[in-house]
């Protein structure tokens, strides 16, 4: 019977048994979304480059923080890439340290808005995006945030939940509308709140919202620009709204570990990511609109992208550390007035 | 088959510990948050929990949903059941096939479905303006119908097959003996087949019941953030306010839930059998 229990033991044993890791290994934790392009122009090319093995860790930002949080005394990732307020967040809690920029070669090429969102040089943006409102110029004209509850829009629109990256910005927008832009909210969630009925759903993936257009359930959303392309194809006649308030949107930073055991390559993998090189091949894929000022596209390109330094001066973004601040207090309140 | 006791259970070992590593103590202690504040055992958080409004509102649609869905899928569960149980044995085969084979789709593209069919220029909604039941497409979806209806499709076979089993095993002559005897159907359904396949209900009422409360994808798609329910809501607490303790408080009511209906449809079963 011992011989037995041995044998299960053993067996147990080599289960747990971990894989090896190479010689020289970069971690990194991303987004899950388009992975597949960013493996054939990011990853592999600068696996080439590094000779080295780079693991890849998705998932969406509160999970990847969590983790990162979790292992923070003895961090196995290197580098993240998160929204600004994430990576606010994650400084806030010593997951990250302050990049030393001047072993960036690419930092000076980058768009002022992305050199140092966060301040200490704790993040560097590598892309952004507009958020404004899609709609069919066939049906509705919009020209203001507060166009979103016009009477003909009346069960035929759809807004961003407060818990996307989409609704704190267009909230805010909203509430700039009925003049009102304080940062708790309050006015843009009871305005949403009052014609709750007349909107079709609180959307939480943007994949959602373009189903919707496409069945010609709604005719008008507020949508990050990123999502412009699948819209474009559509065969409606869409628009993208240049409301008088101006356009919203968001940015996205890479951040470096405090601690992170693989340095060196963390630097080496920032700056090949901003390089106009790879900035250029990842806007042509039409997967993250550059931050790189040095990038040129076509006019067809550009046109699905937030590019150029008029639109990414003229985008007015949360100042993160509102964002952070507020974010329960937003939440409660948008439960309260819209959750049930 | 073994030469004592301790062999079997010495087999069962790396199975026993794989579990308890890897599922128990993980459940446990994730549990267990709800129940800690400030470092001492208490139930102040489910009070707290309770207290807000929306929480106490998803909590009851919640249940009510489940319920509902559970009551009507054993109505049309008991319909479909016995009609398919007096078939002759191939077409009985072809139907339970037909019975079974939503099961075998994933729930993310039969909820995807009903999106389609329920929207504005969907199907249901073509024809209730072609009938001229309204003038204007009704919105079904992200209500609390659409739910409704979503979950039950979803869990509708589940009662169903439950219920098969349960009426193959009833006796053949039950029925016509009652019917001889004077019964009516209602009769029939309430003195004869209900009695006898009370097992059957029970089993279909829980795993309805229990797949209606803990369903995830079919309220996310369908009700959106304006029917939440305690998944979605338990979801919205993890993945946007990375707040695990509300969310191991939602996991323990819905543990309560599931067992509470269990044991509530046991109870009735046996209440029924001593009358």
């Amino acid at each position: 019977m011992f011989k037995k229990l041995m044998a299960s033991g053993v067996a147990l044993a080599a289960l747990s048994g971990a894989a090896q890791a190479a010689d020289k290994t970069l971690v990194i934790s991303v987004y899950g979304f388009a992975q597949d392009a960013f493996k054939e122009i990011v990853y592999d090319p600068f696996e080439a480059q590094c000779g080295c093995e780079l693991v890849v860790e998705t998932g969406n930002s509160v999970e990847r923080l969590a983790k990162l949080e979790a292992r923070k005394d003895d961090p196995e990732i290197d580098m993240a890439v998160m929204s600004t307020h994430d990576a606010l967040s994650a400084s806030r809690k010593g997951i990250s340290q302050s990049i030393d920029v001047s072993r960036l070669s690419n930092y000076d090429k980058l768009y002022d808005i992305a050199k140092d969102p966060l301040g200490d040089n704790l993040a560097v943006g590598y892309t952004f995006y507009a958020t404004s409102i899609a709609y069919r110029a066939d049906e509705v004209t919009i020209e203001s945030w507060a166009d979103l509850f016009q009477d003909k829009l009346k069960g035929r629109v759809a807004f961003p939940n407060v818990s996307t990256n989409q609704g704190p910005p267009a909230l805010y927008m909203v509430g700039k509308a009925i003049g009102d832009d304080s940062a708790d909210l309050k006015a843009a969630i009871a305005e949403v709140a009052k014609n709750k009925d007349d909107i079709v759903t609180f959307y939480e993936r943007s994949s959602q919202v373009a189903q919707l257009m496409q069945q010609e359930e709604i005719l008008a959303a507020p949508i990050g620009r990123f999502a412009w392309g699948a819209y474009a194809k559509m065969g409606f006649d869409m628009a993208w709204a240049t409301p008088k308030e101006g356009q919203t949107g968001g940015m996205n930073v890479m951040i470096l570990t405090k601690g992170a055991k693989n340095e060196d390559l963390a630097y080496e993998f920032m700056d090949f990511w901003l390089s106009t090189e790879v900035q250029t091949k990842l806007a042509e894929a039409l997967v993250d609109s550059p931050a790189n000022s040095e990038v040129k596209v076509s006019e067809e390109i550009a046109e699905n992208l937030t590019y150029g330094a008029e639109t990414v001066e003229s985008l007015q973004l949360l100042d993160p550390a509102v964002i952070l601040d507020n974010r329960e207090t937003w939440l409660s309140e948008w439960n309260a007035q819209i959750g049930q | 088959m073994f030469q004592n006791r301790m062999e079997g259970l010495a087999l069962a070992l790396p199975a026993a510990v794989f579990a308890a590593i890897v599922f128990l103590v993980p459940v446990g202690i994730l549990l267990s948050e709800g129940f800690r504040a400030e470092g001492s055992w208490t139930l102040a958080s489910y009070a707290s929990f309770f207290e807000s409004d929306l929480n106490r509102t998803v909590f009851w649609r919640t249940l009510k949903l489940g319920a509902i869905v559970t009551a009507v899928s054993a109505v049309i569960g008991y319909a479909t059941a016995y009609s398919i149980v007096t078939l002759p044995p191939t077409a009985r085969g072809r139907m339970i096939g037909l019975v079974v084979m939503p099961l075998m789709i994933s729930p993310v593209a039969r909820t995807y479905a009903w999106i389609v069919i329920l929207g504005r220029t969907g199907f249901v909604n073509e024809t209730i303006v072609w009938l001229g039941l309204s003038d204007t497409p009704i919105r079904f979806l992200f209500t609390e119908t659409a739910v409704f209806i979503g979950l039950l499709q979803l869990f509708l076979p589940l009662m169903i097959l439950s219920l098969i089993s349960a009426l193959e095993n009833m006796p053949k002559d039950a029925v016509p003996a009652a019917r001889v005897l004077g019964a009516n159907w209602l009769q029939v359904f309430v003195k004869v087949i209900l009695p006898l396949t009370k097992e059957g209900l029970v089993i279909g009422g829980t795993l309805v019941f229990t797949g209606s409360l803990t369903a995830y994808i079919t309220p996310a798609i369908l009700g959106g953030s304006k029917v939440l329910m305690l998944e979605t809501l338990l979801y919205q607490r993890v993945t946007v306010a990375n707040d695990f303790a509300s969310a191991s408080i939602i996991a323990m009511i819905l543990m309560v839930m599931s067992f509470s209906a269990n044991l509530l449809l046991k109870r009735l079963a046996t209440a029924r059998n001593k009358r």
